[in-house]
């Protein structure tokens, strides 16, 4: 029964929210909450996809997210075009480093290829942070002010919102079309059996590396978003490690491998960390990361399925005893 | 003669990135399992050291006192947390780590906020003549320290019964419990080698730089990076490489400036990747 | 000739785990492979199957010198094998598990899941299709893992201890199901421990011991041969470490 309706509930209900709040006095952080938090998880659903889905473990994907961040940015620092062009460049610069990061890491043992994602990630943020023309650690900023719709400047949150939903729907139409195929079933074959999977012929380096790119661009794609929302981006904003933490986090709390569970995991912990912030200012940011630390040390501990395994086997017991 | 002494620097700084190297390699080699709280480790190792400088004791007492800290950390760590994730999936493996080292620095920040330490002037303080190459006390110390503990290190896994215990418990589980060899006890005693290594190297290094928790990343990487060179589970390439390492860095921190020493030593790590990933006396 | 070996020789080091194995095996036989532990079956088959490549020698497969090629190709080829401990997709429904095999040769989901629900249906597990591959006993996951290679369409099928662990009654109908596959026209090459298999169902026998093919010839003349007898006895003793492969 919840299979069915659950899903249409919950797009029902992300497709009203920001009118419903609309009318309360505090729409206007509701509704910017409510962007955070679809950008969020569609964050969190790229990284689902090689993390979760192929069981390839980034710890770096501030990567690729820094990438869809900085380089629209740039474009119009240079040439002041609007940054939505530089949106497919961003993507493809991603790409590009997916490939770079991939290629020589998937033929070793997986821990290669997480340690590969965070130093690469950390040495880009060093770079970055210290060349001026990407703003080094000031950063760089977008247009101040709307020159047209393309600029993508709104002042209300609800533009945002509704954007970034339409994304959020194309990242899980996509990652819907990839569970049913070929490559769905490859990845999770290589997730729950290299070994054996290669013995089907599964060519599983070339469909990792497909993984990590789709993600790659994505994400990018996440980081764009952020970028044209925030209008300003810094080696912390884009690249630091607290970015592919948030994405980790998010994707496991609901279930790493699932459609639904990074925008799960999202509901829960982005409005929850907007109260942790709110009610211990701007040192709450660090007990946030205490929270976050331990949150993940459970969730490896006792659930890695995360809440949607936990919600599955309750509810299978529940059946069973009835 | 500045670059000789930069060289010497690097070969001391080198010998205590070896220690700590040393101790995340042998897990790796033991239990096929990376420790991505090991930078953190480190760090708390630098804030035993303080700790004892708060209750007026001198520099002698932060080695021990590390050492029984950390070593009971790690096993605590083990028993409480790796022991059940080694037999789940990689991804719990992988976050269990990772979130530990969140938890780890985070509760650091909280407690000990993020301001810089340094610790004050002891008889350690100082600078020696070593014929014209002038080496800060605490540099020479750390280092000469770092390198017999690593020494150390290599000589109990390869010359005493209970390192061939150990060795034996990551060769083949199996068979070392038929022969009489508890792994889950070598596996606990190896995380609590692997941590006090990196916490005595803290605890070493906290007289040399001013620390704080954010330190702990920097470290997490510098331990990878002398890893995937040294070769994987290798504790001799740990050692070749933490002082090859050492070296660059001083080199790159005197040659282009402090910014784009780590940016040379994350570089290097990806260079291996591609060029050589066993690295120089590991295999795959 | 269906698959041929020529000096097929593996080192680890200074251990020596197999000197020039040369065998030949024709389209549609069944040769079994044995010999006491330790002798380099496993490591034997693992190099036919591309797990392990060899230090020495050559590996032919339809003619096609297929010596370094990885274990995807082979797969591609059509060689196919299973594990000793089964690695079945534990978290995936069995119908799934299948399926990852018949996408090889059927690209398109539909196809996929017709040609793995006709392999269940021949490997008697149609009835459990959508429970998960972990709800199965090590039989069930060993018959899960036949069919799963089987939907891959192989010419060759490397069966690796498979009916180990099995009860009297769970063995007769594994031997069936292996007889049902050879009516296929699958050439079978199987390495087992448990001799009245082998004797039911191999036509030839190749015995290994200590790395080295001591005999070959048909299994009633194989066991009663002195050498091979000695090889089993004198081995009950042996004190060499055992080297993971």
């Amino acid at each position: 029964m919840t299979a069915r309706w659950g899903p249409i509930a919950l797009w029902a209900a992300l497709l009203i929210y920001p009118l419903a709040v609309e009318a309360t006095d505090s729409a206007a952080f509701l509704q910017d909450v409510g962007a955070s938090l679809i950008l969020a998880a569609i964050g969190a659903s790229a990284w689902n996809i090689v993390g979760g889905y192929a069981g390839q473990v980034s710890v770096g994907h501030a990567i690729f997210f820094g990438a869809g961040a900085y380089v629209p940015l740039m474009v119009y620092t240079l040439w002041q075009v609007p940054p939505l062009l530089g949106l497919p460049l961003g993507i493809l610069v991603a790409v590009l480093i997916a490939v770079g990061i991939g290629m020589p890491s998937f033929r070793l043992q997986g821990h290669y290829f997480s340690m590969a994602t965070i130093a690469v990630a950390e040495l880009v943020r060093l770079v970055v942070g210290n060349w001026d023309l990407l703003g080094a650690a000031i950063g760089i900023q977008g247009p101040a002010t709307a020159r047209g719709w393309w600029d993508l400047i709104f002042r209300s949150s609800v533009p945002y919102y509704y954007i970034f939903l339409a994304v959020l729907a194309l990242t899980l139409a996509l990652t819907y079309a990839m569970e049913r195929s070929r490559f769905g079933y490859y990845l999770r074959a290589i997730r729950a059996g290299e070994r054996a999977a290669r013995s089907l012929g599964v060519p599983v380096r070339t469909t990792k590396l497909k993984a990590l790119m789709l993600s790659a661009g994505l994400t990018a794609a996440a980081g764009s978003l952020y970028a044209f929302k925030v209008g300003f981006v810094n080696p912390e904003s884009g690249l630091g490690i607290l970015v592919s933490v948030q994405m980790i986090i998010i994707a496991a709390l609901g279930g790493a491998g699932t459609l639904y569970g990074p925008l799960i995991g999202a509901i829960i912990l982005i409005p929850l960390q907007s109260a942790t912030n709110t009610w211990f200012g701007g040192g709450g940011s660090g007990l946030t990361y205490i929270l976050y630390g331990g949150i993940i040390v459970i969730l490896a501990r006792f659930e890695p399925g995360g809440l949607l395994e936990l919600w599955r086997r309750l509810a299978t017991r529940a059946t069973h005893a009835a | 003669m500045i670059l000789l002494q930069v060289l010497v620097g690097g070969l001391l700084l080198g010998a205590v990135y070896a220690l700590f190297a040393s101790g995340l390699t042998l897990i790796w080699g033991m239990m096929n399992f990376i420790n991505f709280a090991h930078g953190e480790f480190v760090m708390l190792g630098m804030y035993v050291a303080l700790v004892i400088t708060w209750m007026h004791a001198g520099p002698e007492a932060f080695g021990p006192a590390a050492t029984v800290a950390l070593f009971l950390l790690g096993v605590l760590v083990y028993m409480s947390l790796i022991r059940h994730v080694l037999r789940g999936p990689m991804l719990s493996q992988i976050l269990s780590t990772f979130g530990l080292a969140l938890l780890l620095r985070y509760s650091a920040f909280a407690i000990f906020k993020s301001d810089f330490r340094t610790l004050p002037d002891s008889w350690l303080s100082g600078t020696i003549d070593l014929g014209g190459i002038y080496v800060g006390k605490p540099q020479l110390v750390a280092g000469v320290i770092a390198g017999l503990l690593a020494l150390g290190m290599h000589l109990l896994l390869t010359r005493t019964a209970l390192g061939s215990r150990l060795l034996a418990v990551a060769e083949d589980r199996n068979a070392a419990m038929l022969m009489g060899i508890r792994p889950d006890r070598m596996q606990a005693l190896a995380w609590g080698l692997s941590a006090a290594s990196a916490g005595i190297a803290g605890a070493l290094l906290a007289n040399v730089y001013p620390f704080s928790p954010e330190v702990g990343q920097t470290f997490a990487l510098t331990a990878f990076v002398v890893v995937a060179l040294g070769g994987f589970g290798s504790v001799p390439g740990a050692v070749i490489a933490g002082i090859a390492i050492g070296v660059v860095e001083a080199l790159a921190a005197y040659r282009l400036g402090p910014i784009y020493k780590d940016i040379v030593v994350y570089g290097l790590f990806v260079a291996v990747l591609w060029v050589r990933p066993q690295g120089l006396l590991g295999k795959l | 000739m269906l698959l041929e070996t020529q000096d097929v020789s593996k080192a680890f080091g200074g251990f020596v785990a197999l000197a020039e194995v040369t065998l030949a095996v024709e389209a549609n036989e069944i040769v079994g492979l044995i010999g006491p532990n330790g002798a380099g079956k496993s490591t034997f088959f693992n190099c036919i199957a591309g797990d392990l490549a060899p230090s020495g020698g050559r590996i032919r497969f339809d003619g096609i010198d297929v010596t370094h090629e990885p274990p995807e190709a082979r797969a591609r080829l059509g060689i196919g094998r299973t594990f000793q401990v089964p690695a079945t997709f534990e978290d995936m429904s069995i119908l799934e598990n299948v399926m990852v095999g018949a996408f090889l040769r059927h690209p398109q989901a539909r196809d996929a899941r017709a040609k793995a629900i006709e392999v269940l249906r021949l490997t008697g597990l149609e009835a459990q299709a959508s429970q998960p591959a972990r709800s199965l006993g090590t039989p069930g996951r060993k018959r899960l893992e036949i069919a799963r290679v089987l939907a891959t369409e192989p010419r060759l099928l490397l069966l690796d201890e498979a009916l180990a662990g099995l009860t009297p009654v769970e063995i007769q109908s594994a031997i069936a199901l292996v007889r049902k596959i050879h009516a296929l026209g699958i050439t079978i090459v199987i390495v087992e421990h448990i001799m009245e298999v082998i004797l039911t169902l191999a036509a030839r026998v190749l015995v290994f011991n200590q790395g080295r093919t001591i005999a070959q010839g048909r299994p009633a003349d194989v066991v009663s041969d002195p050498k091979v007898i000695e090889a089993y006895l004198g081995h009950r003793h042996g004190g060499r470490r055992r080297r993971r492969t």
